[in-house]
């Protein structure tokens, strides 16, 4: 079987920085525990697509891997998730911006936080099944700006916690890097559990006064909190076991990054040391999808991810309709 | 009439020293005990807390075995109505809205055992129950005051709301929803009844509060 390799990933965030006084609201107890642990996160510009922080943000991979590699990228996956045109993906106008001509653009709608791992799983299945030989994943989360700082949703607890970011990462065919294992999962029976919805009880699509915001079904939090405590630590512990690694030889863990309170029950579940669980939360809030590339990012420019460690990804979307977990045996591109 | 019940090593999956070599018991205890549990393996099922307060057994068992002084130490019982014929109290639950919740004592002396026999929305089954214990922290701990054990079983109403027809208009929550927060919550009210409890101790009130009237 083809060898695939995730390469390096790379980051943009935008340059509005938002601190917890921005929301009017006593984060630390109005919010409640899911809304703690976070000072800062960046907001997206007025005028900031998904398309050109993905444009930025692989200019950075390009200075990593060489520009070259980036331009010459054969599949284009993109998760956005408050995408710039209510019902076209922007991977094609990405191709445009980097002048790439890719042979396949994925525009993946689902798989949320948990969708870098689940499109690097697609990335392996086109490279294997020789439609390219090489991916760029792009993960935009710009919500918080867009959505959550709108005066209308801006002092509810729900608004501190995301922040804007975009990842970006290269997937080859190459056994430089090599993915050992790529777990995904669906689960339908959660999938209703988060719902968007507005004051005015009009669905998004329609002209309105009030602006979106997110709802987790209140009668179901006691389970959706036990049920992401729980999918996190076992989907890590699957793929690590079709890895053939022990979870005691995990040395940097990635994770989504939705409040600290799951980071912590995630480590201590898996027993992983806190200081090789990246924590991002606390500088740029919940970053969605964006988290991992993001995530890993930090771990190489800090210094703590090193040539051969293992690399494990992991996490769950929205309130548990998927998750997903990965195990990278890590040597960066020189 | 003595009646032969048989060796209960022979009852299949009985474990004794007769059957069951120490070696054996060390394996079995080693590959039993893990680092860490799941949240819901521990209180998926039953949902167990236990804690020491620093005031006598027969006052903390006093307390607990007066039903008004769940509108204290409790969370979000409140606006409690004088019993009914069968000793069942009425409170108002507002963790649920306007829920009511009926409640009835079944306490113990002798075995400092006080039971809250309890349902939201009727009074007619009471199935949500409350099994409180005090024991002298003399006896098990060495040192004075109480230990507290409480324990809820999952009974199945938890997972479905059996007479939904009761519940008020509009409420959306069942309590049954919040089972995997009972830890924390009963953890909360635990402390709530040390704190309020060890107060009194400490400056010398009645612990009941109407006592000192």
């Amino acid at each position: 079987m083809t060898a695939v390799s995730l390469l390096g990933t790379a980051s943009y965030l935008p340059a509005r920085v938002v601190d917890n006084d921005f929301f009017g609201l006593d984060v630390e107890s109005n919010g409640g525990a899911m809304f703690r642990g976070s000072r800062h996160r960046h907001h997206v510009a007025d005028d900031e697509t998904a398309v050109s922080m993905i444009e930025r943000a692989a200019a950075r991979l390009g200075e990593r891997l060489g520009a070259g590699a980036v331009h010459g990228v054969d599949l284009i996956l993109t998760n956005v998730t408050c995408p710039d045109l209510p019902f076209t993906g922007c991977g094609a106008s990405v191709a445009r911006a980097l002048g790439a001509h890719p042979r396949v653009v994925v525009d993946l709608h689902n798989a949320g936080c948990v969708s870098f791992v689940y499109m690097m799983k697609l990335a392996s299945v086109l490279i294997r099944a020789g439609e390219g030989t090489s991916a760029l994943l792009c993960n935009v989360q710009n919500l918080a700006g867009r959505v959550f700082r709108h005066p209308g949703n801006r002092t509810r607890p729900q608004s501190a916690v995301p922040g804007d970011g975009c990842g970006v990462g290269l997937v080859a065919a190459s056994a430089a890097s090599p993915i050992e294992a790529i777990v995904v999962h669906a689960f339908g029976e959660h999938a209703d559990d988060m719902q968007i919805v507005s004051d005015d009880g009009e669905p998004w699509w329609a002209p309105r006064a009030t602006p979106m915001h997110v709802d987790f079904s209140e009668t179901r939090v006691g389970a959706i909190v036990a049920r992401g405590n729980r999918l996190v630590p076992e989907v890590v512990t699957e793929a690590c076991r079709a890895a053939g690694l022990p979870l005691a030889a995990i040395d940097v863990l990635v994770t989504n990054q939705p409040n600290p309170t799951f980071l912590r029950n995630w480590r201590e579940a898996l027993q992983v040391p806190k200081d090789a669980h990246v924590d991002t939360f606390e500088d740029h809030g919940n970053l969605f999808g964006a988290a991992l590339p993001i995530g890993i990012e930090r771990a190489v420019d800090t210094g703590r991810l090193r040539p051969g460690d293992h690399l494990v990804l992991g996490g769950f979307a929205h309130a548990g309709d998927y998750a997903a977990s990965a195990v990278v045996h890590w040597y960066p591109a020189a | 009439m003595k009646v032969d019940v048989g060796d209960v090593s022979a009852i299949p999956g009985v474990r004794r020293i007769e059957n069951f070599p120490k070696e054996a018991m060390n394996a079995a205890a080693m590959e039993l005990t893990h680092a860490v549990y799941p949240h819901g393996e521990v209180y998926g099922r039953y949902c167990t807390l236990e804690e020491h307060i620093e005031c006598p057994p027969e006052e903390v068992f006093r307390y607990l075995a007066d039903v008004r002084t769940l509108a204290e130490w409790t969370y979000s019982l409140r606006d409690f109505e004088p019993p009914d014929a069968r000793g069942v109290v009425c409170f108002r639950d507002k963790i649920g809205g306007e829920t009511l919740i009926y409640t009835r004592v079944v306490a113990n002396r002798e075995a400092m055992a006080v039971d809250y026999h309890c349902a939201w929305d009727q009074g007619e089954r009471l199935w949500m129950i409350y099994l409180m214990r005090v024991v002298p922290a003399e006896l098990v701990l060495d040192r004075p005051g109480s230990v507290v054990l409480w324990t809820n079983c999952k009974h199945p109403y938890y997972d479905a709301n059996p007479f939904p027809e009761r519940a008020p208009a509009g409420r959306k929550v069942w309590v049954g929803d919040l089972w995997p927060f009972f830890y924390a919550g009963h953890h909360i009210e635990l402390q709530n009844l040390k704190l309020i409890l060890e107060h009194r101790h400490a400056h010398g009130l009645p612990v009941l509060p109407e006592a000192a009237a």
